[in-house]
């Protein structure tokens, strides 16, 4: 069976009409991963003897004729989402050898349909950065072009699922995490509305800003994946009561009349014109479809760097402290409590970690609370009534995905400001709890994907995956040679 | 950044850098601080009243004693264990 870019509903298929069974659908993957990764370097932890005793369980499922839409499904995992007995590194020396005793939500919610687990993949050390290139471990690269950058902090499950190393895969998303490795590699991830999937599991960097959310190679995918992730759970007190609905519901309706709203800054100088024209076309395209384009403004945006950077690294501050040494994680040296816990954080965290630790305990500490963390916090309300405000006269926003296409290896390394003004096209949707996906909407002349961003209303993930689904329907994507 | 800050910032991180590192770290700082100080132009102020947050935390869950981990698998992560986790000796 070629299992390049196949989606989820011909697997099904495959799987259901005895085509092919769970197990040697596993071993499709493996062999790909085998041939592959070596140079893609998306996956940290490949679980093979697991993966093959979950598809005989599932295998089963399918024969006594109660499998459902994901049994026998394999399925990449970003290393920062448990997994009881599988090694969760979150890419980091701190969490090398570190096995969790129980499963994320999620993960529990994956395996009660019968999905079978292909491995953990690669990321940016704690979900801290936008390039997998701060990863302790496999450093990914594009599978378009394996000298440029795959984007992350998902940018493992990003790059395995361009390169049809896993149909699917799951990622978190801070600032951007899902939505921009899915742009750089040419593939399609949603963001869900904050606290529509559970965080339980998840190991935390921002907790008012982190979710997970599926990448795959469609929105039609990812609708199906969601409606498994999607549940209120009572491990995570932000996760929400509101009604899940089925995701694929809308998918093929007709978009005649949707208003897709274009805010004006997100179109400016900083971002490239190859970018810029591919959101254009595609917007064009939309609106021959029957979409209304509606031109507006957000001026907050000029801000919400600072404010998302302020905000996720005063987070990120409190939450990293738990490392310690002591009751798990790397373990320094050190003839005092004191001693021990530095050395543990000194040579377990990354340099990039670091930093952001640094950052955050600088914005909460006294004498810079009020000036920086406050300040970020009235940011955060205005960037809310903002798109209040545009939802008035709007069901969707549309933007790019990223400023750029998919940079060189080394471009931004040692220049943290520059890495962090490239986030500036999906922060404000972490900031404001929104939904958004990314899809592909085209290629620079260098043959790297151009991704666009469809932001919806609160809980309203249904309509940008109809939005989605509706441009995918015809656009052909051009795959990787690897 | 003055080297000062830096260093009490190294304190409440709990972290180590040797002078050349801090040195460094206190260089990207500055200029990480000065990308920061763009939010100084914003002029309106948080107010914790109007905060749009989703989380309610009117229903919480019942409190029913449940099995949970065992003590074993809990420390199964631990570099130094002897029934329980082993630190340097913190009171003489």
């Amino acid at each position: 069976m070629d299992i390049r870019r196949t989606r989820i509903r011909d697997l099904r298929k495959a799987l259901d009409t005895k085509h092919i069974s769970a197990t040697e659908l596993c071993s499709e993957y493996f062999s790909r991963i085998e041939a592959v990764d070596g140079r893609l370097q998306s996956y940290i932890t490949v679980t093979k003897e697991k993966a093959f005793e979950m598809a005989a369980e599932a295998q089963k499922l399918i024969d006594s004729g109660k499998g459902t839409e994901l049994t026998g499904i394999p399925i990449a995992v970003k290393d920062n989402i448990c997994t009881d007995g599988v090694k969760t590194t979150c890419s980091s020396r701190m969490l090398e050898n570190f096995v969790p005793p129980y499963d994320a939500t999620v993960i529990e919610n994956l395996k009660r349909e019968g999905y079978v687990l292909l491995g953990k993949t690669s990321m940016d050390e704690f979900a801290m950065g936008g390039s997998n290139q701060t990863s302790a471990f496999a450093k990914t690269r594009n599978p378009y072009n394996l000298e440029r950058v795959p984007g992350g902090s998902s940018g493992g499950s990003a790059a395995a699922v361009a390169a049809s190393l896993a149909p699917c895969a799951l990622g978190s998303d801070t600032g951007g995490s899902i939505r921009q490795p899915a742009a750089f590699c040419g593939v399609t991830g949603i963001k869900p509305t904050y606290g529509r999937v559970s965080r339980y599991g998840l190991v935390a960097f921002a907790s008012s800003l982190d979710q997970i959310g599926p990448i795959a190679n469609s929105a039609e995918d990812c609708a199906i994946l969601l409606n498994t992730l999607c549940s209120h759970d009572e491990h995570d007190a932000t996760s929400s009561r509101v009604a899940v609905p089925d995701f694929t519901e809308r998918l093929g309706q007709p978009i005649n009349g949707m208003k897709i709203a274009m805010p004006k800054e997100f179109f400016a100088d900083e971002v490239d014109n190859e970018v810029r024209e591919a959101v254009l076309e595609a917007a064009r395209s939309l609106e021959a479809k029957g979409a209304k384009l509606v031109e507006c403004s957000m001026p907050s945006l000029k801000y919400a760097i600072p404010a998302y950077y302020l905000i996720a690294c005063a987070e990120a501050a409190s939450n990293l402290s738990r490392f310690d040494g002591i009751k798990y994680g790397y373990r320094g040296e050190g003839a005092t409590f004191e001693e021990l816990i530095r050395d543990s954080r000194t040579k377990g965290f990354g340099e990039e970690v670091k930093r952001r630790i640094l950052l955050g305990n600088y914005a909460l500490s006294s004498g810079y609370y009020d000036a920086y963390y406050k300040k970020a916090l009235a940011l955060k309300q205005e960037i809310i009534k903002e798109y209040n405000e545009l939802y008035d006269t709007a069901d969707v926003i549309l933007t790019p995905t990223a400023p750029t296409v998919a940079y060189k290896i080394g471009a931004q390394d040692n220049d943290p400001v520059k890495m962090y003004l490239a986030d500036i096209c999906t922060v404000t949707v972490n900031i404001a709890g929104l939904p958004a996906i990314n899809t592909t909407c085209g290629y620079d002349k260098a043959g790297m994907p151009i991704g666009m961003s469809l932001v919806g209303k609160r809980f309203d993930e249904t309509t940008i995956l109809q939005l989605a689904d509706a441009f995918e329907r015809e656009f052909t994507p051009v795959l990787p040679k690897l | 950044m003055e080297l000062k800050t830096i260093q009490h910032l190294c304190e409440l991180s709990k972290l180590n850098y040797d002078d050349e590192a801090l040195e460094k770290v206190a260089s990207e700082m500055t200029d990480i601080i000065s990308l920061m100080d763009g939010i100084k132009e914003f002029d309106l102020s948080y107010d914790d009243t109007k905060d749009n947050n989703s989380i309610s935390f009117g229903e919480v869950r019942e409190d029913i004693v449940k099995p949970s981990f065992s003590p074993e698998k809990l420390m199964q992560n631990a570099k130094s264990v002897d029934d329980c986790y082993v630190v340097p000796k913190v009171v003489d």
